[in-house]
């Protein structure tokens, strides 16, 4: 039996070991991507079932965007999108026999945190400048820079360690179960570890968000919900 | 536990790649969507207020219109009304004139034929004066005598009867305008006598001329004032015939 915690090496190129959860990520890639492109291949003023959920998936994230960070949601719609979608179908991926969620892993799960902390580092400089993005540790007195440094890289910490701590501990509960009951019995388990990915999935996004918006609002860590200036629209009489 | 950072690193790729993906893929086109239908509700929500803004702007122009001509009725019916006012008067005025032309010309006539009639009358009334002067003067006695030979002849003529009922009467008297000679006189008291009567004499000036026997019963007229009389109600006979 391998190490739970280690990534099993899908296949070697060379002296580059690709190990499965890179190999399962491509699979979810091509997967998102694709879908991507053939429900978006014929949109319409007149959407279908498909192109009406996304456009109420596009909506709900301008709306979550825009009540936590001031100005144009569409700068951050596709790098929360994106987020969010793909620790989704990771999540979920779980359910097709053989496969093991990505996020299960803790270098997927590193890599989107980075993903968020070199968001917020580079968002928060184009809005604050270098200096104000500097300054920003040093409120609301240089007695906090220290800790507002190490806050930067502990709560990007913690991104990573919730969403690998609670998917990996719900593999392997139905893991266990499934060595030792049977094949129906972890049914309800793996049931609640969709609503355990969905939740985690929206949490990891919604954090990921507050991060980023505390970035460019110069730590002032909006809450999420916080009414903000919504997008631009026309009031319709 | 290990950390593979060969995984981590093709990791962060993979997600960078994704990013990418969806971001061209997915957000960009849906969002363009969503973006075009609320331009295209935008248009449409402009389209309707320019349509409504519009159609209240000729509302108001309408009204305006129906009020302008309103107006413009009221200034035509008004001009119209005094005209007509004007005509009326002037056609009244006209007919007035008119009227009193013709009444004046009625009046002219009338004048005119008043003039006539009353020069026709003043003829007929010669014509007729003359006829009566000539009458008179042609069956008038002559003087004294002719009257008194006249009044014997009267006195014959007349019926037994009533000439005895007239000289039957009392106060049988002979009637002159003026004291007559005893030789007029003789004529009449022998006619008188003849009949068995005698009468006295007497004047009366409304005679002017002649002689008349009266008694209590009647009168035997002979006078030049009974000729008269007797011509003038001929000649009223004759107007009232006319």
């Amino acid at each position: 039996m391998e190490a739970p915690l280690s990534a099993p090496v899908a296949f070697a190129a060379g002296t580059l070991h690709v190990t499965w959860p890179v190999v399962i990520t491509w699979g979810l890639m091509i997967l998102l991507g694709g879908g991507a492109m053939f429900v978006t291949r014929h949109l319409s003023t007149r959407p279908g079932r498909a192109q009406a959920v996304l456009e109420l998936l596009v909506e709900t994230l301008d709306s979550e965007i825009g009540a936590t960070i001031p100005g144009d949601p569409a700068r951050f719609r596709a790098l929360i999108g994106t987020l969010l979608l793909f620790v989704l179908c990771a999540n979920w991926s779980a359910l097709v026999p053989g496969v093991e969620p990505p996020t299960a892993h803790l270098e997927t799960d590193a890599a989107l945190a980075t993903l968020v902390f070199g968001a917020g580092i580079g968002w928060g400089i184009r809005a604050q400048g270098v200096s104000g993005w500097v300054a920003a540790f040093a409120k609301p007195s240089w007695v906090m820079l220290p800790f507002n440094l190490v806050e930067q890289v502990t709560r990007h910490f913690s991104l990573v360690v919730r969403l690998f701590g609670n998917v990996m501990s719900g593999v392997f509960v139905v893991g266990i179960v499934l060595s030792l009951a049977g094949l129906l019995v972890p049914i309800p388990l793996m049931a609640l570890d969709l609503l355990t990915g969905a939740v985690q999935a929206y949490i990891f996004a919604t954090l990921a968000l507050v991060f980023i918006g505390s970035a460019v609002t110069g730590g002032e860590a909006p809450a999420p919900g916080r009414q903000s200036d919504p997008p631009a629209q026309k009031e319709i009489p | 536990m290990s950390f593979d950072w060969t995984t981590f690193a093709l990791q962060v790729i993979n997600l960078l790649v994704l990013l990418a993906i969806l971001r061209h893929f997915l957000f960009r086109p849906v969002a363009a969507m969503i973006e075009t239908r609320r331009a295209e509700t935008r248009a449409a929500l402009d389209a309707a207020s320019a349509a409504k803004t519009e159609a209240e702007a000729a509302a108001a122009r309408a009204a305006q219109e129906a009020k302008a001509s309103a107006a413009a009725r009221s200034a035509v019916l008004e001009k119209a009304e005094t005209e007509a006012e004007t005509r009326s008067a002037a056609i009244i005025a006209k007919a007035r004139a008119e009227a009193d032309k013709i009444e004046a010309e009625g009046r002219a006539a009338r004048a005119r034929e008043d003039s006539a009639a009353a020069a026709q009358a003043l003829a007929r009334a010669q014509d007729l004066a003359l006829a009566i002067a000539r009458r008179m003067l042609a069956e008038r006695p002559d003087g004294p005598h002719g009257y008194a030979a006249r009044l014997t002849e009267a006195l014959e003529k007349m019926e037994a009867a009533e000439r005895e009922a007239l000289l039957g009467g009392s106060d049988l008297t002979l009637v002159s305008a003026t004291a007559l000679p005893d030789n007029v006189l003789d004529g009449p008291r022998a006619a008188l006598k003849a009949y068995g009567a005698t009468a006295g004499v007497s004047t009366d000036p409304d005679l002017i001329e002649g002689l008349e026997l009266r008694s209590g019963s009647g009168v035997l007229r002979n006078s030049l004032a009974h000729d008269l009389e007797t011509l003038g109600r001929a000649m009223q006979d004759d107007r009232s015939a006319a």
